[in-house]
């Protein structure tokens, strides 16, 4: 009986197995490990790929992705490594690839906006801190607008400030995931956070004369 | 707080991990720093994609995912069937090009009329232009050089 199923059967919860050990199972044949596997990754998995797609539909397919790559790509994991640092390793490549197949053009992406969006431009113009952090968690606008502006990055430039302010990573860690200087993870992340500033006052300064008209 | 401490804080603030009198000198320095609140508003317009645990429903969907969920579930399906069958598939516009092309070269080829004679019973072929001119011109004038 494999060993998951014996598991269960007796009561004791897997969920409590190391990654290493489920890893050795799928390794070893038992597809009921890597499922496991995923389902404790999945949560983490999905919200990193929102980060880069506002379409929870496509958030969705890519994590899908990522695990059917992680799942053919698992006889090549090294235990130096925790699981969860190369898991993110292959989502990241993986939504990378998506941006770079997209390829928007910024002057797309600024401008007409919906009313929802206008008055969340609004809001960020006028609330105190603290209504600000309430009402982004309640309005799905601030999503679309985050994302309509992180959009108007480079993939490359996205790709860095995901990793170093939301995955929190350090210049060192992401140099190494992405085979990059730190020279060139600094740059990048200065740069883009300098493109980031602009096109948010312009987005601004948009909502501001829509709002006027 | 100093303005380099604030800005520090901006995350941690975001994500209410603030300490009770750490948020309140936060706070305290937003309010009398135009700098900061600015830089602040502009951290607060990505935030939420960056330092937001969850993403909220789709109450007020965008309006690009509401006509995507207002087209048929089949509809939708089948769209995300093609994505995934073409995705990332750079010959597929390379075969679009070529198709393009041989479509216009065979129009612009087929536009024109065939000839009805060959290269050399073109040449050889006497003009009607020098006939007339042989025709109409005087005996005399032949006759001048004589």
């Amino acid at each position: 009986m494999p060993r998951l199923a014996l598991a269960r059967r007796i009561g004791w919860s897997p969920a409590v197995r190391p990654d290493e050990e489920l890893i050795a199972d799928a390794l070893a044949g038992q597809t009921e490990a890597f499922s496991e596997l995923s389902t404790r990754h999945r949560q983490r998995v999905q919200r990193l790929c929102q980060r880069f797609f506002s379409d929870q539909e496509i958030a969705r397919d890519l994590a899908q992705e990522a695990f059917l790559k992680a799942f053919a790509a698992l006889a090549s994991y090294r235990a130096e490594m925790p699981f969860g640092a190369w898991l993110r390793a292959i989502v990241v490549n993986v939504c990378y690839d998506e941006l770079r197949r997209r390829k928007r053009r910024p002057e797309e992406l600024v401008g007409d906006f919906s009313e929802p969006e206008l008055g969340w431009m609004q809001l960020v113009s006028t609330a105190t801190p603290e209504e600000l952090v309430g009402e982004a968690e309640e309005r799905r606008e601030s999503h679309d607008l985050a994302h309509r502006l992180l959009d108007t990055l480079k993939p490359e430039d996205r790709m860095v400030l995901v990793l170093k302010d939301s995955e929190e990573l350090g210049v060192a860690e992401i140099a190494e995931m992405l085979g990059w200087s730190e020279a060139k993870v600094k740059i990048r992340a200065f740069r883009a956070r300098q493109v980031l500033r602009k096109q948010a006052e312009r987005m601004m300064n948009a909502g501001r004369a829509r709002v006027v008209k | 707080m100093n303005c380099f401490e604030a800005r520090q804080d901006f995350r941690s603030f975001w994500r209410k991990e603030l300490a009770p009198e750490r948020r309140a000198a936060f706070l305290a320095h937003l309010n009398e720093c135009s700098k900061c609140d600015g830089a602040f508003r502009i951290f607060a317009l990505t935030a939420p994609v960056f330092h937001s645990e969850a993403e909220p429903a789709e109450a007020e969907p965008s309006r690009s995912a509401a006509t995507v969920r207002r087209m048929p579930a089949s509809a939708r399906r089948e769209g995300r069937a093609y994505r995934e069958t073409y995705r990332s598939s750079p010959w597929l516009s390379i075969a679009a090009v070529i198709a393009l092309f041989i479509t216009g070269a065979s129009a612009a080829y087929f536009s024109v009329d065939t000839p009805t004679e060959t290269l050399s019973e073109a040449i050889h072929q006497p003009t009607q232009t020098m006939e007339l001119v042989s025709a109409d011109f005087p005996e005399a004038n032949i006759d001048l050089g004589q």
